[in-house]
């Protein structure tokens, strides 16, 4: 679904796994956020599913959410966007565990 | 020594991702990013794990330059009681680092690697140090279970996703995977401690007396594989088909999204059994 | 992963609660605490604060839960570092900069239009300079390397997770994830950033909107150096700097395109509410804006080195919380201090600013021996009397402005449609007037004259 109609399209698409990989992320142990999928399943909005910009939070079938922490920006979206009080508890990685930037 | 038992743990300074330019290929390494992998850090763990059931000491050991003292003070805060740094230029051969981080390990009872460094390392380093020491050496250890001091059993990974168990007397040398342990969390007044404490400082010895010398290294290429060409027979269609394997019928891949964990684990199983890894 | 056999030390690890919910514990405050001041979070903030304290003499931690300082923050690419002229004279013959930005261009973006403002300047390109492209993993780390150098103490791979209070209520320090891992200071400086758990633990938020805030999101593109210097005609270390209105299919935001040495970085900001309802996700944006005709020749062939997210409080003095209270300062973005006013997007000087408002401050009460409230007044103080607050107050009104419906949607529709009508030669039909062009395009893009009007004296007395 393009905004744009016919544009140059030289760039290199890279699929969302290849986005990731470039970023250098040191998993924890812990998970540092946690989704109660229970409280999903009633959410109407599942604001979160598109508003994560590292796509952690993938719908299920039956109407649930399955979360990953690894690959986490710790950025806040996700408990900001979300309506349901409770659905997302959201604290940071251990000291030294989570995301690394290099060059940004 | 007669006192109590030393554990040396050897640790390597590598950069825990190396930025590869995506334009030249060239590797531009940040100390930054420097650090013990997760196998070094197990090593740590274990050697702690050994020394605190055997009262023993450990000593913490890494040859490379002396930012690599930023790792040791890691190490110190984390309970080891000695941190040695043996100064040694980048990129020297196994046996070299071997036989330095040997002149400091000399009464050791047990060593601890990680089973190889990630900067593409052979996992060399502890065969030759066992070799200095003249000790037994166990490598891919995926458990240890430390019991009286002296006396080890190990777990070994071997090929096909067998295990072996085996009984190690010291002195020896082992080397363990990454995800055998996980390293303990230092506490706040010890890496506040830390800052401050002696890292020791040996020279490195002269690289003269190797038995083995690389006399010249390759870079690292992957073979070329000679395939069959498509049968010369069939029209280019074909042929192209047959090169790419487009047509070739194969099983999609099955994607199950589940929040189960009960679920989840049960369909992974059957999907190994259909597959034939499982029986 | 196999769990190891033999037990190990539990570390307790206790976490931080989401937002609001209070965690602070209760402890015997020391006669002698560990440090005078501790600083959460070595952003530009924290390291700022902490090295002007550390000069002074004060016994300061500087507590960072990345494994270096720097490690955990990014941003869209310009820094404005004049503020540190007094504390680091000549710091730009130190400072780890990519390139001096010369050449800065605000674009107005339709589907298939842009306009340009495009001014250059080579006296940015000197000593004192403007603006430098840095990234922050190096500039912070930098940055507080200084206040390390200064006496300060460094604590890495360390974070806070809650405020420790006195018997009487006062903050006394915070307690972190390491084992034993309480933190005393006569005072705390919170530096921790868009999130702050601690501002917002001390009750100094009083309430939190998502309407405040916008996500950037952005990639960070590789390119060779004299090909960057080629697209954005460049020469030696001269950098450009590209703020986009629209262009993000209506929701509020805009993006941004800087030049690092040997790469560009380019990039969304997106208003969480319009996002939150927009259901876009935030890379297709960014693909968006790559596919846009005056974009995509730029960015032609570059290669994705790392892609990257972080937040932005955007609201300005709407959302900004009670600076102080009882034994602690907050500072920096954690303090909503981020200057987001649509031309402008401003935070780490407005961070360093901040920090060392915070830090003078700390250094006069903790001599003082009066870390309550009322003796940390001198810090809003300060911050009146320089541009922190001063260009907060002045721009109040430009971050609603500014993600209104009608600047975001309308009116780039409206200004390109404008310009395109101006410079389009349709002989054999005459001229059209400008006058009479600007009515039948704000016709067209349902925009009324009354709100422009009224919009354009907005702008005026807060741009003006
Ligand atoms: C997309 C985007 C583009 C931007 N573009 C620009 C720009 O071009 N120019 C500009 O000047 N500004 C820009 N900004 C704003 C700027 O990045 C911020 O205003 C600035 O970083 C604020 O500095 P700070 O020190 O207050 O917070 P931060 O830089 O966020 O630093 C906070 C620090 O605290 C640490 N921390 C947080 N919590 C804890 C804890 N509990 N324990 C220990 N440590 C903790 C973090 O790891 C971090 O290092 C941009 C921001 C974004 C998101
Ligand atoms: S996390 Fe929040 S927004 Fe996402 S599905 Fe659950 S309740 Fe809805
Ligand atoms: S913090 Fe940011 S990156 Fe992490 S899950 Fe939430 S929205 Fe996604």
């Amino acid at each position: 679904m393009s905004a744009y109609a016919g544009g140059m399209e030289r760039w290199s698409r890279v699929s969302f796994e290849d986005r990731m990989a470039t970023v250098d992320f040191r998993v924890g142990t812990r998970a540092h956020i946690t989704v109660d999928g229970d409280t999903c399943r009633g959410c109407t909005t599942k604001a979160c599913v598109t508003a994560c910009p590292a796509n952690l939070f993938v719908p299920t079938s039956d109407g649930g959410i399955v979360f990953n922490y690894e690959q986490c920006f710790e950025c806040g979206t996700c408990y900001l966007v979300c309506s349901n009080e409770g659905a997302i508890t959201w604290t940071y990685p251990d000291g030294g565990d989570g995301v690394v930037f290099h060059r940004s | 020594m007669a006192g109590r038992p030393v554990v040396g743990v050897c640790l390597k300074w590598v950069d825990l991702r190396p930025d590869v330019d995506r334009l030249t290929g060239a590797v531009h390494r940040d100390e930054r990013f420097h650090g013990a992998s997760e196998a070094d850090q197990a090593a740590l763990e274990w050697a702690l794990r050994m020394a605190e059931a055997w009262d023993g000491e450990v000593v913490a050991v890494s040859a490379g330059p002396p930012a690599a003292e930023a790792l040791l003070r890691d190490c110190l805060a984390t309970g080891v009681h000695r941190a040695v740094r043996v100064d040694l230029a980048p990129g020297a051969p196994s046996e070299t680092v071997a036989s330095v981080l040997a002149d400091v390990l000399r009464d050791a009872a047990v060593v601890c690697c990680g089973d190889w460094s990630l900067d593409r390392g052979s996992g060399a380093v502890p065969a030759f140090l066992a070799g200095e020491l003249g000790a037994a050496q166990a490598l891919g250890l995926v458990r240890l279970e430390v019991g009286q001091p002296g006396s080890l059993v190990v777990t070994r990974r071997l090929d096909f996703g067998r295990r072996e168990r085996l009984g190690v007397r010291t002195p020896a040398v082992l080397s363990v995977e990454g995800a055998s342990a996980t390293l303990r969390r230092a506490s706040l007044a010890a890496v506040l401690a830390a800052r401050d404490a002696v890292v020791e400082v040996a020279g490195g010895r002269p690289a003269a007396q190797h038995r083995l010398r690389p006399v010249h290294v390759r870079p690292y290429r992957p073979r070329p594989q000679a395939r069959p060409g498509p049968d010369p027979a069939l029209d280019p269609r074909l042929r192209l088909l047959q090169l790419t394997g487009a047509a070739v019928e194969r099983t999609p891949p099955r994607t199950v999204v589940t929040d189960d964990a009960d679920e989840a684990a049960e369909l992974l199983l059957e999907q190994l059994r259909a597959w034939g890894y499982l029986t | 992963m196999p769990e190891a056999t033999t037990p190990t030390v539990a570390p307790s690890r206790p976490s931080l609660a989401t937002a609001g919910r209070p965690r602070d514990a209760v402890v015997d405050a020391p006669a002698t605490p560990d440090f005078d001041l501790v600083v959460v979070g070595a952003g530009p903030a924290g390291a700022a604060a902490a090295l002007v304290a550390a000069r002074a003499g004060l016994r300061v931690c500087l507590l960072e839960r990345g494994p270096f300082p720097g490690a955990k923050n990014m941003y869209g690419g310009v820094i404005y570092a004049r503020i540190l002229d007094d504390l680091i004279p000549n710091w730009w013959d130190e400072a780890p900069v990519q390139r001096w930005v010369t050449r800065r261009a605000t674009v107005v973006l339709t589907e298939s239009q842009a306009l340009t403002i495009d001014f250059r300047s080579s006296a940015w390109g000197e000593p004192p300079y403007n603006g430098a492209t840095a990234f922050r993993p190096d500039f912070d780390a930098w940055l507080a390397g200084k206040a390390e150098a200064a006496g300060a103490t460094v604590v890495t791979s360390t974070t806070a997770t809650g405020l420790l209070r006195d018997g009487a209520g006062h903050i006394c320090g915070v307690r972190t994830d390491r084992p034993d891992g309480d933190l005393t200071a006569r005072l705390v400086v919170a530096c921790d950033g868009v999130n702050s758990f601690l501002a917002k633990q001390a009750g100094l938020y009083h309430h939190e909107d998502p309407k405040h805030f916008t996500l950037g999101a952005k990639e960070v593109l590789a390119l060779p150096r004299d090909e960057v210097e080629k697209r954005f005609v460049l020469s030696g270390r001269e950098g450009a700097d590209f703020e986009i209105i629209g262009g993000t299919r209506g929701i509020p935001g805009g993006g941004f395109i800087y030049t690092n040495l040997d790469s560009i970085a380019i990039g969304v900001v997106l208003g969480l509410d319009g996002l939150r309802k927009a259901k876009v996700r935030p890379e297709e944006l960014i693909a968006d804006l790559k596919r846009h005709p005056m974009i995509a020749p730029l960015v032609d062939g570059a290669q994705l080195q790392e892609y990257s997210a972080h937040l932005i409080p955007e609201a300005g003095l709407e959302m900004m919380p009670e600076l102080s209270t009882d034994g602690m300062l907050v500072a920096g973005d954690a303090a909503a201090m981020c200057l987001a006013a649509g031309i402008w997007l401003e935070g780490v000087n407005f961070a360093i600013g901040s920090g060392i408002a915070a830090g003078e401050t700390a250094v006069e009460a903790v001599r003082r021996g009066d870390v309550s409230d009322h003796g940390l007044a001198g810090y809003r103080r300060r911050l009146e009397s320089n541009f922190v607050l001063r260009d907060h107050t002045k721009l109040r009104r430009a971050p609603s402005l500014v993600m209104s419906e009608r600047v975001q949607q309308r009116y780039p529709q409206l200004t390109c449609d404008l310009v395109e009508a101006l410079f389009t030669v349709t002989n054999p039909e005459p001229k059209q007037g400008a006058f009479r062009a600007a009515r039948h395009h704000a016709k067209r893009s349902g925009v009324r004259l009354r709100d422009l009007a009224r919009d354009g004296w907005t702008a005026l007395r807060t741009y003006g």
